[in-house]
């Protein structure tokens, strides 16, 4: 007699539990997954169970003998309503919480995916050897179908986790604010840091021109030292930046540009004409304490 | 000797593929061997180049091939749009002519940063290509 799947898994669920995660803790080389971050085994663990719960609803009715294993895409379509809708969204929780742990620990998508493909094997397996004679065809093509699915469900819920995560990168780097600092009375410093496009040169040149007004800076300090690429377009709003400054009486000490940066600057034809300019972000400071007459001296031994 | 890379197109489509395909120029360039301010000339020129892209034509691709051969390895950027066209070559090679109320410098400017610079442009395509070179 043949043995249905529903009964396999019901009757050696607890020994394929243990044999799916031993297996995957003492993962060789050999297997095409690298061995489970202990952390990982806890969400599988309760992922099992939605897996076993959802594989246990035999597609009696879904899965008709007719059917070729030559037309799966028909097979599956037909194979989905199966599972009830309560046992997929269980499923779908544990799959995104397993995805959401595995980019946490930073691991590999490819194991996560070999972990699932793993289990289906043993399934695979507990299933021939249980039907010792003819096992059923169509239980075969469900398991088979049923962890196609996984794998996509489990490659969607990568897919958007990364999505996530990048847009939440880009929204980040948008909101790194572009600080000026009181460096001291009348001078103003401000580091550049990253991408300068319009949008970006525009907020810049705002806070500046605020903050030059505020504290009436005779001086003000822009390094560069954070801007890995100053081309003619991130120049000129440099520049821009610069005049507007003058205008409201503030003189621009430039620093941090690198020596390849000045190089390229040159080759360019980009002059910063009568800016001045120092190497580090210490000799500019040293300029615009000059600029303003101020000096920083030791203590003398007396008062120390 | 390090091998290159193999070769990489980046599509050209918004300001963030400026930074993708300096960035890849860059990389490009440190895997063959070339130094800092090679680095830095390369990814400038590509900068310039995929920014005109995004400020003329819309859209476009950056091509990064980088070569090895018996006596020196270079890296050669191809970079394409199918915009309207530069309609005056020379103008536009000439220090200080802008359209755009930029410096003028960005075509003339990228000349100057690498060691080969072919442009070739009608409507409906300009391509430029540049290479860097380093004798062994």
């Amino acid at each position: 007699m043949t043995q249905s799947l529903a009964q396999v898994l019901h009757s050696h669920q607890d020994a394929l539990l243990e044999q799916w995660l031993r297996d995957l803790s003492e993962a060789s080389a050999d297997v095409g997954f690298a061995p489970v971050h202990p952390e990982l085994i806890e969400p599988l663990r309760k992922l099992f169970p939605a897996i076993i719960a959802q594989l246990g609803q035999a597609p009696d009715a879904a899965v008709s003998p007719q059917s070729s294993p030559a037309s799966p895409a028909s097979a599956s379509e037909s194979a989905q309503p199966a599972a009830s809708s309560e046992q997929r969204a269980a499923l779908d929780a544990q799959l995104q919480q397993l995805i959401a742990e595995q980019a946490r620990l930073q691991r590999n998508l490819s194991d996560t995916l070999g972990f699932l493909l793993h289990l289906k094997h043993l399934l695979l397996k507990a299933l021939l050897s249980a039907a010792d004679q003819a096992v059923e065809e169509r239980a075969i093509l469900w398991l088979d179908q049923y962890f196609e699915q996984i794998a996509q469900q489990t490659l969607e819920h990568a897919l958007a986790q990364r999505d996530r995560y990048i847009s939440e990168q880009s929204l980040s780097i948008m909101e790194l604010s572009t600080p000026v600092l009181r460096l001291w009375h009348q001078i103003l410093l401000l580091p550049l840091v990253g991408v300068i496009d319009t949008g970006r040169a525009r907020q810049i040149t705002d806070h500046l021109l605020e903050a030059i007004a505020k504290y009436e800076a005779r001086v003000t300090v822009i390094d560069l030292t954070g801007v890995p690429i100053i081309d003619t377009s991130v120049a000129q709003h440099i520049m821009k930046t610069i005049d507007a400054a003058r205008l409201l009486g503030s003189r621009v000490v430039l620093t941090g540009i690198s020596p390849e940066g000045a190089q390229t600057l040159t080759k360019l034809g980009i002059r910063f004409g009568d800016v001045i300019s120092r190497a580090s972000l210490r000799a500019g400071i040293a300029e615009a304490l000059l600029i303003t007459g101020k000096r920083i001296a030791a203590m003398e031994a007396g008062t120390r | 000797m390090n091998e290159p890379a193999p070769a990489e197109r980046i599509a050209i489509r918004t300001h963030n593929d400026i930074v993708t395909a300096r960035h890849a120029a860059r990389e490009h360039s440190a895997r063959l061997g070339f130094g800092r301010a090679y680095q830095t000339r390369l990814a400038t020129a590509v900068s310039e180049l995929t920014r005109n892209v995004i400020q003329y034509a819309g859209e476009g691709s950056c091509l990064i091939e980088g070569q090895n051969d018996a006596d020196g390895c270079s890296i050669q950027v191809t970079v394409e749009d199918h915009g309207p066209g530069i309609p005056d070559l020379a103008l536009a090679l000439a220090d200080g002519f802008s359209t755009s109320g930029g410096l003028g410098a960005g075509l003339p400017g990228t000349r100057r940063l690498v060691d080969h610079f072919q442009i070739s442009s009608e409507p409906g395509l300009t391509r430029v290509v540049i290479r860097i070179r380093k004798a062994r």
